[in-house]
């Protein structure tokens, strides 16, 4: 019997079966690229051959694609990534204090006290730092993204980069390079920016205590990791699932409310083989003129998303907050 | 003369309602929408606030009805809407519209004759009796306090009642029903009816929702489009909120204000903390932090325009109320660029964050 956990981010689609006792089970890592929904259906392929449709007890979604997903695979609770990084994050270890995760396009901070978050905080304005702008540098210096943090290690002595905006940090890497620094320097400087933008920014005026868990794809980069100890002075602890761990969230979530309501809304693995198509109109109700998209699941319509005052789908504004 | 106003919150009502008793010719901007804010943006200077952006979109609507008379509110205090009318008469005078302001300011500002002038501009194209204008008056103030009051009461209601949504689905029947009727009489009655209608919502006292106060900018928490509707979303997720900033509290305060008697509470609460008027409503937000505190409420979100200059001096003094009293505070900025993606996930985290605390009081782990 097994859980199943879906966060489908703005880069990466992560699902995660977990058995009884929360061991991972299984871990399904994928790239959004923009399509949700086949993202699914994709790891449902993979899953169907291992999984029956009965042994999943109970699923859950979360990320910002976490209410599409909902509609398609029947989920038994929908969080947002906050609530669902911090309970990976405590049930892993009671005595986690704070939380920083960053992924494809959100960087977060979540502080917790005695096992429960007591505060929290999202970029805003600025997405310097987070997986997307990685990807880009990582590229234009030709190096794979998983080697990004080793370069970042061999750095002597980190050039300063301005990290304020992804496009001034990336002008001045390209200025300094024609300087003539080193590689590894200059990453290891980018690394360092991004590290002090957002201790400035996200962190402002939070009290950052041990144990700190540092989660989310970015985590992977040891430069940044290693740049985060450094400001702060003490050891960061990147977890084992640490990219996994907004789909493990959603899995113990959905496992808390299945065991209040009882049963699961899991619609299976089939869903696969469906063809989904999704149609938009401009509802004319009234001046608000929402866009509203309509999801077809073999031509039958399964939900409906973007209409304000719930004249199309009230469902499932009331579902997000179980 | 064909007079438009810029929306906020339920001031449209009590608008209409004085117009149509004084039969003067007006027109209603097009609620606020994405359009609104389209045409706004693309004409007003890109560092202003949001307020200035999404009221230049209700002229500019507003024009394409026939309006050509603008009747607005001033105010000579230290923030930008002091230089609002000011500054779209220019911006709207660049893009040929051939607008005549209006702009009421409190008489301490422009003195008791200037006041009566630029109300008279209005009142004498009323055909009525002097007692009847009065009448008229009196008529557009009930309408305004019912409005706000009916608010107030399905966002907190919408807490406690056993069906999921209801008083929502009430509170927007009301506002449609409210603003079809064509004599402030009528108006007041449907007002009326619907507060008993609220009073007949089947509620479960065994309830104890999440409450929260809403504070900041005074038009970003008064007009719901300007707030992604924060308090449609609130009240779809079964939290009571409370507001004390309202177009009936202003009016309330203003009128008040000579005598330095206004919002005693508020003055009270916010001593501690902020013991000076440094502009907009930051003394109001802080004021209501504590209050909302003392009240019992589990927590506050503060909302105001990006780059609000009175709310980022309130910004910075929240997260010392919020450690002192334990109370956790959120604040969210809006403006043109705002995500409603992003802006759901903070919302929804922090009742959570709000549910948790809760749990954890009354499990006492």
């Amino acid at each position: 019997m097994y859980y199943l956990g879906v966060d489908v981010g703005s880069v990466s689609t992560d699902l995660i079966v977990m058995d009884e006792k929360l061991n991972v089970k299984d871990k399904i890592y994928l790239r959004t690229r923009g399509r949700p929904i086949q993202v699914i259906q994709e790891g449902f392929k993979l899953l169907r051959e291992k999984y029956k449709d009965g042994e999943i007890l109970a699923c859950g979604t979360t990320g910002s694609g976490r209410h599409i997903a909902a509609t398609l695979i029947g989920a038994d609770a929908v969080k947002n990534e906050i609530t669902a990084h911090s309970t990976a994050a405590l049930e892993m270890d009671r005595d986690v204090r704070t939380i920083i995760e960053i992924g494809g396009q959100d960087s977060k901070i979540i502080i917790l006290r005695d096992g429960i978050v007591v505060e929290f905080a999202m970029n805003t304005v600025c997405a310097t730092g987070t997986g997307s702008f990685r990807d880009g540098q990582a590229e234009r210096h030709d190096i794979p993204i998983e080697e990004f943090g080793d370069y970042a290690l061999k750095a002597t002595t980190p050039v300063r980069i301005a990290g304020r905006c992804a496009v001034f940090a990336e002008s001045d890497m390209i200025h300094k390079q024609q300087l003539g620094y080193n590689e590894a320097d200059i990453i290891g400087g980018l690394c360092e920016a991004l590290v002090r933008n957002y201790l400035n920014n996200i962190g402002k005026g939070k009290e950052i205590l041990p144990k700190v868990f540092f989660q989310g794809g970015v985590a992977a980069n040891k430069g940044i990791k290693k740049a985060f100890e450094d400001a702060l002075g003490f050891e960061v602890i990147v977890p084992e699932y640490y990219d996994m761990m907004g789909a493990i969230g959603a899995a113990i979530i959905a496992r808390n409310t299945v065991r209040k309501t009882g049963r699961t809304n899991f619609k299976g693995f089939g869903l696969a083989e469906s063809t989904f198509a999704s149609k938009s109109f401009e509802c004319t109700g009234c001046p608000n003129c929402c866009e509203v998209v309509r999801i077809y699941e073999n031509e039958r319509a399964i939900g409906c998303f973007g209409d304000r005052c719930g004249k199309w789908n009230t469902r499932l504004s009331v579902q997000t907050i179980a | 003369m064909k007079i438009t106003f810029p929306h906020m919150g339920n001031v449209y009502l009590a608008v209409k309602a004085l117009f149509d008793g004084l039969g003067i010719d007006y027109v209603i901007p097009p609620k606020n929408s994405k359009k609104t804010l389209e045409i706004g943006s693309l004409h007003s200077p890109e560092e202003l606030c949001l307020p200035y952006k999404i009221m230049i979109g209700n002229y500019v609507q507003a024009a394409e009805m026939g309006a050509n008379t603008i009747l607005i509110t001033g105010s000579c205090g230290p923030c930008r809407f002091g230089e609002y009318c000011e500054m779209q008469m220019n911006l709207l005078n660049n893009l040929g519209y051939n607008f005549k302001f209006i702009v009421i300011d409190a008489p301490g500002d422009i003195g008791v004759t200037e006041l009566f002038n630029r109300i008279a501009e209005i009142s004498t194209k009323s055909k009525m009796p002097k007692h009847k204008k009065f009448q008229c008056v009196k008529y557009a103030l009930d309408v305004i306090n019912l409005a706000d009051k009916l608010d107030a009461k399905a966002h907190w209601l919408a807490g406690y009642e056993r069906n999921r949504g209801e008083c929502k689905k009430l509170l927007h029947a009301c506002k449609r029903e409210a603003i079809k009727c064509t004599n402030p009489k009528d108006m007041i009655n449907v007002l009326k009816d619907y507060e008993k209608k609220f009073d007949n919502v089947e509620l479960d006292h065994a309830k104890d929702p999440v409450k929260i106060a809403i504070i900041g900018e005074i038009y970003t928490v008064i007009e719901p489009f300007s707030n992604l509707y924060i308090e449609d979303k609130l009240m779809s997720y079964g939290v009571s909120t409370r507001r004390e900033l309202t177009p009936s509290w202003w009016v309330k305060n203003m009128a008040m204000s000579p005598t330095r008697l206004n919002s005693l509470d508020l003055k009270r609460h916010s001593k501690e903390y902020l013991g000076l008027e440094i502009g907009g409503h930051a003394r109001e937000c802080i004021g209501e932090a504590v209050m909302a505190h003392e009240d019992g409420f589990d927590g506050a979100i503060q909302i105001f325009p990006m780059g609000c200059m009175p709310e980022i001096v309130s910004k910075a003094i929240l997260p010392r109320i919020s450690k002192d009293k334990n109370f956790p505070i959120m604040t969210l900025v809006v403006d043109e660029m705002t995500g409603e993606a992003g802006y759901v996930t903070r919302i929804e985290a922090f009742l959570d964050l709000l549910e948790r605390r809760k749990e954890h009081v009354l499990s006492g782990s």
